[in-house]
């Protein structure tokens, strides 16, 4: 896609016509009267701050032929953006068939429709300078047209017809093959994916939907029947969410809107629930042997969900261990105190659909994995051991508060968040969630900081996942007497690398 | 914002094309100011969230270095963030005194060091980064050092210049460093931009460089995850090093090995003394703020920074001409595949916006690589093009993964084969035109928040002019069919290739594919 190409130049293929606004000035003279400037930036004062978040209720409309709509008018430039989320996804792949959602999705936009063959759609988009993307992902289906606005009904017409009428090339659909076996066959090179499969496979189970990999054989069974199957089956207005901002009126684009999802050719399912089956891996320290010369290492737990009563606190808690950047303690030890790890940082995401695990990670040289390990596992022993200092939780605290207008800041970013909570059903279950987010910040205690930590962190041993030098990792250091062994909980399981193409595990 | 503040033109080249409705471009309002200590000011308000992206850009990069010291610019970056005389520390004059202490041991380790490498040429050390190499000596020196360091924590106020960010509500706080240039940025709640002037200005100008030889272990760490256990990070490195014969872009941003370990404090002192004075900095901000206020706290806070005593010192070496094709063959964890690298031109060079126009005549889903490599030939799954024009020097890269069975010697031919064309025969005018309809919407889409544009801005000014964002888009408009002729055959050359070949690093026998019952 021409578009999605200019911004990884984005920086020197900007584009203005006409010039001369600006305005060169000479040497400015210092200021008349200059005031003190203080020693210490606390003595600062600053004015307040009054900041209310936009209300969902202002920007949702539910259309009459079945999604509801987030619109927003923007009129600072001449673009429009539309976001359609669909309740479709990984999760619905039949055995077997594993990557048909992926393929489903990438194509829907890829592959033509009723009336344009897949190259004269492309063409026409790209003289249009008009982006359209899809894609399956494990939960959600996602399709985004961003256009100029002096083209919306045109685009418009483009986004019914892929939803409703795409074409699957079978051209296209074999090329996508193609390309989805050279990547599977990446699987192994990179001990970054190595890891980020293995913690999937660690915090969920073999069994778990999420960690039914497509394979070559289920790449190869996949036809053009089978992308219109579940096409059919799944992308139907009432599985829709639409989020829409722009150079438009309001009232102009929800009649449009209402037109693209009129009479729409076939009937839906609803889909089923998300499985959420999930199993943890018991505690110990698993290796996968990789020849680099840098371990990475997650350290893992299991998680909440992000309705949980004590979200907040939790939220609070990993950011004064490791989820708050610089001033958290996690970066202070492994990467400023002990110069251990470029990136080292925590995790306590609360699931959508089911729990997400708690994840400490770093990346260090295989002779001090299990010195960095041992400080990682201290500091998290220390949150549950000790309360926090207020100053660690105050600046915690305020940097949510004084973060929170960032959330909103575009057009776009309020109505594609407002969005996806209908489609996840935060507005359904917390319709007052953005208006008391501050105060339920503010009113986290070092308490409950404890409390959640005791709670969570301390529940069971870790299980730790470790990708790299198995021969040097076990080494350890001269300098420090930690060993990997002795850390783990449980004994060392050696976790074997599997098959690109199969997934099947290999012999070690 | 309020779109009035913003001034619209119509594109007249658009209209008198007629392919498409006239597009309107719209300027970057931007204010450039100069202190008398020689910093420049560039101010764009936007009025639409309340929230201020403020940076600054250092004109000094890893070109900027020398062999022994590559990888201290970005080095730097990182110390930048360690503190001031008054953050960061409980005791400053204690803190400086350790230091001194630890810069003592320091001359008495690099001594050590030295010999440690005589023994490694001789080969009677094998690994120098193997902890079992040091000799005793070196463990005694290293472990009073680390005694130092423990004494000087005691004083430390560990990373205060991001707390007190934080606490405030700033976001984003994060730095870049390229061949050419350093940039630093952050966003701050709208309230706070004399918070920003006086920690910016501050860093600037009484910085202090603690805890400089853990950072250095940091950076080690950042090179291994970069570039040592990334698939083609070491391949890449080693091919970007062979295409420049005498420029310093031969060296990694990020340093060799051997130079990242041995940097002393001193040099990054000088460093910093050299490339860190005002009249080599431009600040920037982009948000929600009133100009003069701005601007009034900007003359109180940095205007205190006293002007280098040393201008910093041009860069005379160029690339010597490419007389004969460079050829890298490698063998990796990674799919088959070709990039091929060409000598082209510098930023604001001319034949730069030709060059850009001609990338996208031939990457994109609808371009002809793709056309020809992937969907026609299906010798290649994906093609890529990159014309980059840095600041002293240029190049233009084309980049495909084999489609296997296919190799990569048919892949080369075909891109071959692809440009070729472009030295033949004129881009016909709707394709041209699609091209440059894309450039003129991207000139809307680049203005999507603050910190979009500022970064722009900092790039821009960092590689020799801002004004580019706002002088750039006509030209871009104005190349014609026979330019690009022009451009591809006087830079696509054999003579002026560099070509590297990935192939797939066979399996050891024991790990080879074999299902398990």
């Amino acid at each position: 896609m021409k578009v999605v190409q200019l911004p990884t130049a984005l920086l020197l293929t900007v584009v203005c016509l006409g010039c001369g606004t600006t305005a060169k000035q000479p040497a400015d003279r210092q200021a008349e009267t200059p005031q003190a400037i203080p020693d210490r930036p606390e003595k600062l004062e600053f004015a307040p701050l009054d900041y209310q978040p936009p209300d969902p209720a202002d920007y949702r409309v539910q259309l009459r032929n079945g999604p509801v709509a987030y619109l927003a008018s923007d009129r600072e430039l001449p673009l429009v953006d539309i976001s359609i989320l669909v309740h479709t996804g990984n999760y619905l792949d039949p055995k077997g068939k594993e990557g048909l959602a992926g393929l489903t999705g990438y194509l829907l936009s890829k592959g033509g429709t009723k009336s344009l063959s897949a190259d004269a759609l492309e063409e026409r988009l790209a003289f249009l300078a008009a982006v359209l993307t899809s894609e399956v992902t494990d939960t959600q289906g996602n399709l985004r047209l961003n256009l100029l606005s002096k083209d919306l009904d045109e685009g418009l017409a483009i986004l019914r017809s892929t939803l409703a009428e795409p074409r699957f090339e079978q051209d296209k659909l074999a090329l996508r093959q193609e390309q989805l076996l050279q990547l599977m066959k990446q699987r192994n090179d990179d001990s970054a994916n190595i890891e980020a499969r293995d913690r999937e496979f660690l915090a969920y189970g073999d069994a778990f939907w999420s960690n039914q990999y497509e394979t070559e054989a289920s790449i190869r069974s996949i036809t053009q029947d089978d992308l219109r199957t579940f096409h059919r089956r799944w992308f139907h207005p009432s599985n829709f969410v639409v989020a829409a901002s722009g150079d438009f009126d309001r009232e102009v684009m929800r009649e449009k809107l209402e037109s693209v999802f009129a009479d729409w050719p076939f009937a839906g399912d609803e889909p089923p629930a998300i499985p959420t089956n999930a199993v943890f891996a018991s505690p110990g320290a698993y290796l996968v042997n990789k020849d680099v010369n840098q371990g990475r290492v997650s350290i893992m737990l299991p998680g909440v969900m992000r309705t949980d009563p004590d979200y907040f606190s939790i939220v609070l808690m990993n950011r004064i261990l490791g989820g708050g950047g610089f001033t958290s303690r996690i970066v202070n030890r492994v990467r400023s105190d002990e110069g251990l790890a470029y990136a080292a940082s925590s995790s306590f995401p609360g699931g959508v659909y089911f729990p997400e695990p708690f994840v400490a990670a770093f990346q260090t040289k295989s002779r001090t994995v299990a010195y960095a390990t041992s400080i990682v596992l201290e500091e998290m022993k220390r949150m549950a051991s000790e309360p926090v200092p207020d100053a660690e939780l105050e600046t915690a605290q305020r940097s949510m508060i004084e973060t929170f207008p960032r959330a909103f800041a575009s057009k776009t970013a309020v109505v594609r968040r407002f969005a996806d909570d209908e489609f996840t059903g935060r507005f359904q279950q917390q319709p007052d969630y953005y208006k008391d987010y501050r105060d339920r910040v503010a009113a986290v205690t070092v308490a409950d900081v404890q409390r959640v930590a005791k709670e969570h962190l301390e529940s069971r041993a870790p299980t730790i996942l470790v990708v790299g030098d198995k021969l040097e990792i076990l080494k350890g250091t001269p300098e420090h007497p930690e060993q990997l062994q002795d850390l783990a909980d449980g004994p060392i399981v050696d976790l074997p690398l599997r098959d690109p193409l199969t997934m099947r595990p290999l012999p070690q | 914002m309020n779109r009035s503040a913003w001034k619209q033109t119509t594109s007249f080249l658009l209209l008198m094309l007629g392919c498409v409705r006239p597009a309107v471009a719209q300027q970057v309002p931007v204010q450039e100011h100069a202190l008398p200590n020689g910093m420049r000011v560039l101010l764009v308000e936007r009025h639409d969230e309340p929230s201020v992206s403020g940076g600054w850009v250092a004109h000094v990069g890893s070109a900027n270095e020398r062999p022994g010291i590559t990888g201290v610019a970005h080095l730097f970056e990182h110390m930048m963030f360690k503190g001031t005389r008054t953050l960061g520390t409980r005791d400053y004059k204690e803190d400086q005194r350790i230091i001194q202490q630890q810069e003592e041991v320091r001359s008495a380790i690099r001594e050590e060091e030295a010999k440690l490498r005589a023994a490694w040429r001789r080969g009677d050390v094998e690994d120098l980064q193997n902890p079992e190499s040091k000799s005793p000596r070196l463990r005694e020196l290293e472990a009073r050092f680390d005694e130092l360091v423990a004494a000087q924590r005691e004083l430390l106020v560990k990373n205060e210049f991001d707390r007190i960010y934080t606490t405030a509500g700033a976001s984003g706080m994060n730095a870049f460093t390229t061949t050419d240039l350093t940039g630093y940025f952050i966003t701050v709640p709208a309230n706070k931009l004399e918070l920003w002037a006086w920690m910016e200005s501050e860093r600037l100008l009484h910085p202090v460089f603690r805890e400089f030889y853990s950072e250095r272990d940091v950076v080690f760490e950042e090179r291994r995850m970069r570039t040592e256990s990334t698939p083609l990070g070491k391949f890449t490195e080693a091919f970007e090093s062979m295409v420049w014969t005498s420029h310093p872009y031969q060296w990694p941003v990020v340093g060799w090995p051997s130079d990242i370990p041995a940097i002393s404090k001193a040099e990054a002192d000088s460093f910093f003394a050299t490339f860190y004075a005002p009249q080599n900095i431009t600040l920037v901000l982009v948000g929600d703020f009133d100009a003069r206020n701005a601007m009034e706290l900007i003359r109180r806070y940095f205007g205190r920074i006293p002007k280098g005593s040393t201008p910093p010192p041009d860069l005379v070496t160029w690339e010597v001409p490419q007389l004969a094709e460079k050829r890298m063959n490698a063998e990796a964890e990674a799919n088959p595949r070709v990039t091929i690298v060409w000598h082209t031109v510098p930023f604001g060079h001319k034949d730069f916006y030709a060059l850009n126009i001609l990338s996208e005549v031939l990457a994109t889903r609808t371009g002809r690589l793709y056309k020809g490599l992937v969907l026609g030939s299906e010798v290649a799954t994906d093609v890529t093009t990159s014309p980059e024009s840095r600041k002293w020097a240029g190049t233009f890269e084309i980049s495909a993964e084999v489609r296997e069975p296919h190799t990569p010697a048919e892949v080369e031919s075909a891109i071959y084969h692809e440009v070729d064309q472009l030295k033949q025969e004129d881009v016909p005018a709707e394709e041209l035109q699609k091209v440059k309809n894309n450039f003129a919407a991207y000139e809307y889409r680049r203005l999507s928040s603050n910190m979009n544009i500022l970064l722009q801005l900092l790039f821009y000014d960092g590689l020799g002019d801002w004004r580019e964002i706002n002088e750039g888009g006509p030209k871009y408009q104005a190349v014609s069919a026979g330019d690009i002729r022009r451009v591809a055959k006087k830079y696509f050359t054999a003579e002026n290739r560099n070509v590297a070949v990935y192939t797939r690093k066979p399996a050891p026998a024991s790990e080879e594919a074999q299902p398990q019952s």
